[in-house]
């Protein structure tokens, strides 16, 4: 029954519908969009210059000149090395399918969603949220995964994003 | 009426022939989801729709195996020998998307998953065949052990495992379809795994007026890459 279920799943509800989500830029609060203290460096502020979507930051990292900034109008990569691990913060405003509101699947994945999901996996430690109705990503990875606390507890994750503030991005 | 009952007939046809395995010329394989053995959790069976249509195969050449590092031969999990052993190089093919672990992943069942499948190359040796780009795309990020590459179609596949030192491409990029990637091998950081490619997709769906990034099942759009691989077409 299991396996009809699913097959109705994929046969009646998905669909390879891809485009671009509308960000809610009103919902940007003054506290996340603060002034930089400093400017920014130039790698940050050149690499994200066409991007179209609130690009978020933890502010410890948003003035380390030694990020890797990769981006279009509708996503951005920006990396670092820090002793022994890669941070990563990713935005991204493209969908690759959609499905209907009413698909049962689904609807309970969403329900299940909270704000922030933090996951150990593949020795990778990662934080998923969706904010402005975009969706965002925090990865750290170490050079040893197994001994590393900032890939085996969530303490250094959840400071990163406690911290993000918004460093870019336009209409 | 009569459309309903074709449907219902055809659902029970798809149904009852999920559990056989698939053969063609020469490869075959289990139908997604089907993991082995029973115990190693459950997979999306049934699930045949094709999440990233048209990709190229990530090995760069056949014969390639997916199936379980962990309850496989010489796994930790799996029937005791070694990892090299040759059932580990052989068809059919098994699914081990959805198989069990700790880790957090909304499609399957349990809520808890492997994230991707773990692609065997031709032979048990490291650093000899290469991982190749699934499609355009940059990339965008490589991390101690990890290489992501966002497509033009907006998914993001992540490549581990492969040997850091003779990387072929570089942070932002831009990769042809088939451009090598790097080295299958069994680098995971300063601790190693067994030889092998975890290759996942990472996309987003869009549910009403909602989205969510989601790791999707691989296995559908690697058997369909595959064969086009083995057909001379990739």
């Amino acid at each position: 029954m299991r396996y009809l279920f699913l097959l109705f799943i994929s046969f009646s509800f998905l669909s390879a519908n891809s485009g671009v989500l509308d960000v809610d830029w009103s919902s940007i609060s003054k506290g996340i969009q603060q002034k930089p203290m400093a400017p920014f460096p130039k790698v940050l502020t050149k690499g994200v210059a066409d991007v179209r979507l609130p690009v978020y930051l933890s502010k410890s990292l948003a003035y380390n000149k030694n990020m890797v900034v990769v981006a279009d109008k509708n996503f951005y990569t920006i990396s670092f090395e820090l002793n022994g691990t890669t941070v990563t913060f990713e935005g991204d405003r493209t969908f690759q399918e959609s499905v209907a509101p009413t698909n049962p699947e689904f609807q309970k994945i969403a329900k299940k969603s909270a704000p922030v999901e933090y996951n150990l996996a593949e020795g990778i430690m990662s934080a998923e949220f969706n904010r402005h109705g975009v969706n965002y990503s925090i990865s750290i990875e170490c050079e040893e995964p197994k001994r590393d606390k900032r890939c085996k507890e969530a303490t250094f994750i959840q400071k990163l994003y406690r911290g993000l503030i918004i460093v870019g991005g336009r209409p | 009426m009569r459309y309903g009952l074709i449907v219902l007939v055809f659902l029970l046809f798809t149904a009852c022939s999920q559990h056989k395995k698939v053969d063609y010329k020469g490869f075959s394989y289990y139908p997604a989801g089907q993991l082995i053995p029973e115990n190693s959790g459950k997979g999306r069976v049934g699930d045949n729709y094709i999440y990233a249509p048209g990709i190229r195969f990530p090995l760069e050449s056949a014969p390639a195996y997916i199936n379980s590092q962990v309850y496989g031969v010489g796994g930790y999990l799996g029937p005791k020998g070694s990892l090299c052993d040759q059932k580990n190089y052989s068809y059919p093919w098994r699914d081990n998307y959805c198989e069990k672990r700790g880790w957090k992943m909304p499609l399957c069942s349990s809520g808890k998953g492997h994230q991707g499948v773990d692609i065997r190359s031709s032979t048990c040796e490291k650093k000899k065949y290469y991982a190749v780009a699934v499609e355009d795309g940059v990339i965008t990020s490589i991390g101690k052990y990890t290489v992501k590459l966002r497509g033009k179609s907006g998914r993001t596949y992540r490549y581990l495992h492969l040997d850091s030192k003779t990387l072929q491409v570089r942070r932002g990029e831009r990769v042809r379809r088939a451009q090598r990637i790097g080295l299958v091998s069994n680098n995971m950081g300063s601790t190693s795994t067994s030889i092998h490619l975890h290759f996942d997709i990472k996309q987003t769906i869009k549910i009403g007026n909602r989205s969510k990034s989601i790791f999707v099942p691989p296995y559908t759009s690697l058997v369909d890459a595959y064969k086009r691989l083995l057909e001379g077409n990739p």
